[in-house]
């Protein structure tokens, strides 16, 4: 990615809420918030499914990790919501070593399978733990406090602003994200995923723990779906099983992930700016009107997914974009 | 001087095949070491026994004096020793270097130092000018050269080659053989090769070892391996050595 088109994104992201706000049109705000929801975990989930080519279709689960652990914390011991998002990261990345290193022996679809079936076992759990408020959940309070310092410490936004609010907190949590794993990336972390996607058998001779890495990396995915959990409980104000668990928190950051280009940092970001918005003004406007409810708006965006993964299944990021632009740019000068 | 590396009686078994039956060796310090015989032989076997991906069902491995029997091939690359593979296995979606560094980053954590080395090796083993290259998308030769170069970032003591040059033309055999006398003189690197070409073998090693059906049946310099009974019979069959 070219140093101006960082900041011509960069840029644009700032400002994209602001003229939003001013119309009154918060509804754009939230599909921003969306974006960088699925963006971010779509980063998250390149790290075990892209680099280290390991395929997880359980990172949800992580995502209510981190939901429930932040909205406990908050409930329970009134504890501020970005010290409940660094616990939660921690939890989750635990749990999820705890929970992965028996998978590790497995391989390929083995792997996939154990994955989800980690994901069907927290489904009963999440729905009977008393502990937790069973499949009711649990509530999160808003508690008003005055100005815009302290509802960003909080991270509670309510009112007219409260889509704003919300927004430059996914875009906050989005840039330490892609920041963070752009160091993975080019760090041995980074090295030794990729060896392990690339050859388990050859990085185990020249010294790579594969187990090690694999755990490593799924627990690092783990962690960011953490954050994401946190920041939708609180958006949300409430998590329950059917919501925190639901299959979406994978498969759109997946999709977006293979859509945008598996294995490169910006290719989760390309492909959640592309599905979420589609995917939001497909049910505004195939949703409503004489087609409501008979799922159109799902058809046209299943059938847009299926076009790009049978024509690009390298992603779109892939796409000889820089050549585009050189010719573009000499063709108007 | 201790032995770098020593089996003894290692036996390993698929079902009813005994694939390696109560092998002994030894490898010195500083040697070129040859192993072959005719397919089937079990030195694959042998080479995935010592290198940690078995595990003999009898006998003991030892390297530098450490039981390495049981343990598994990463620690067993961290105690110094690194291979190549009969059937290539390069990381083919990373380029050249990255491959290599991969390798060095076992002895190093910082990037800096591990891309200067692999950089270093890639020239060391010819590939100078193709370190930016996927490596899926190198010549055969080239793939075998980049897995020598991977291997030896990782400072290994001892450096087992399956089959480097099998599939090689007979100019890039030339080319091959002339790299491991390098890493031998150069890199005071000890060798055992596996090997099925005999015009590669025995003018390459110090010291022979053949092993048939799963048992050694003989070790000691090439010059007197060639003019041994058994190994004649294993190699030519049984008329040619009754004449």
């Amino acid at each position: 990615m070219s140093r101006i088109a960082l900041v011509i994104g960069a840029i644009a992201a700032i400002v994209y809420p602001i003229p939003l706000q001013l119309q009154g049109y918060t509804y754009y705000q939230t599909v921003g918030f969306l974006v960088l929801l699925n963006a971010m975990l779509g980063i998250g989930w390149n790290v075990v499914g892209g680099w280290a080519g390991q395929f997880d279709f359980g990172p949800q689960v992580f995502f209510a990790v981190g939901a429930y652990t932040a909205a406990l914390l908050f409930v329970k011991l009134g504890v501020g919501a970005w010290l409940g998002l660094v616990a939660a990261v921690v939890v989750a990345f635990l749990i999820c070593a705890v929970l992965t290193y028996p998978l590790t022996r497995l391989r390929g679809h083995y792997f996939a399978i154990a994955t989800v079936a980690i994901w069907m076992i927290a489904q009963p759990i999440g729905a009977t733990w008393e502990f937790i408020g069973g499949s009711q959940g649990l509530f999160i309070p808003v508690k008003p406090r005055g100005g815009v310092v302290a509802s960003a410490l909080s991270l509670q936004f309510s009112g007219p602003t409260k889509a704003l609010g919300y927004y430059y907190a996914s875009l906050v949590l989005f840039a330490i994200t892609l920041a963070l794993m752009a160091l993975v990336e080019r760090s041995k972390l980074g090295y030794y995923f990729r060896a392990i996607r690339d050859d388990q058998e050859a990085a185990e001779g020249i010294g790579i723990d594969s187990r090690l890495y694999k755990v490593l990396a799924r627990s690092i995915t783990a962690a960011v779906f953490a954050a994401g959990g946190v920041l939708y409980a609180f958006w949300a104000l409430s998590v329950f099983p059917e919501q925190a668990l639901e299959l979406n928190w994978s498969t759109l950051p997946i999709m977006a992930t293979v859509v945008g280009g598996i294995g490169r940092l910006w290719g989760p970001v390309l492909g959640a700016i592309i599905l979420i918005p589609i995917a939001q003004i497909m049910s505004t406007t195939l949703g409503t009107g004489p087609l409501a409810g008979r799922g159109v708006d799902l058809i046209v965006y299943g059938l847009i997914i299926v076009l790009i993964a049978a024509f690009r299944p390298t992603g779109l990021l892939s796409l000889p974009w820089a050549r585009w632009f050189r010719l573009r740019r000499s063709a108007t000068a | 001087m201790a032995p770098l590396l020593s089996l003894e009686s290692a036996t390993k078994q698929f079902g009813g095949l005994i694939a390696n039956r109560e092998v002994s060796l030894t490898i010195e310090p500083g040697e070129i070491v040859g192993l072959i015989g005719p397919n089937g032989a079990g030195k694959t076997t042998l080479f995935n026994c010592i290198t940690g991906y078995m595990h003999p069902d009898a006998g003991r491995i030892l390297f530098g004096g450490t039981d390495v029997t049981h343990t598994r091939p990463e620690r067993i690359c961290r105690l110094g020793v690194a291979r190549t593979w009969q059937v290539v296995r390069a990381f083919g979606r990373m380029t050249a270097l990255d491959n290599v560094v991969c390798g060095a980053l076992q002895r190093t954590n910082r990037m800096s130092e591990a891309r200067a080395r692999a950089g270093a090796l890639l020239e060391f083993t010819g590939l100078g000018g193709k370190t930016d290259l996927p490596a899926a998308t190198l010549t055969l030769a080239d793939k075998k050269r980049l897995e020598i170069a991977r291997a030896l970032a990782t400072r290994p003591k001892l450096l087992l080659l399956d089959e480097a040059m099998s599939g090689l033309t007979p100019l890039e055999t030339t080319a091959a053989v002339q790299l491991v006398r390098r890493i031998h003189a150069e890199l005071k690197v000890t060798i055992c090769v596996v090997e099925h070409v005999m015009e590669v073998v025995m003018p390459l090693s110090h010291r022979v070892v053949v092993l048939d059906y799963g048992v050694k049946i003989a070790d000691g310099p090439p010059e007197g391996v060639v003019r041994d009974e058994q190994v004649i019979r294993a190699y030519l069959g049984e008329r040619r050595a009754a004449r």
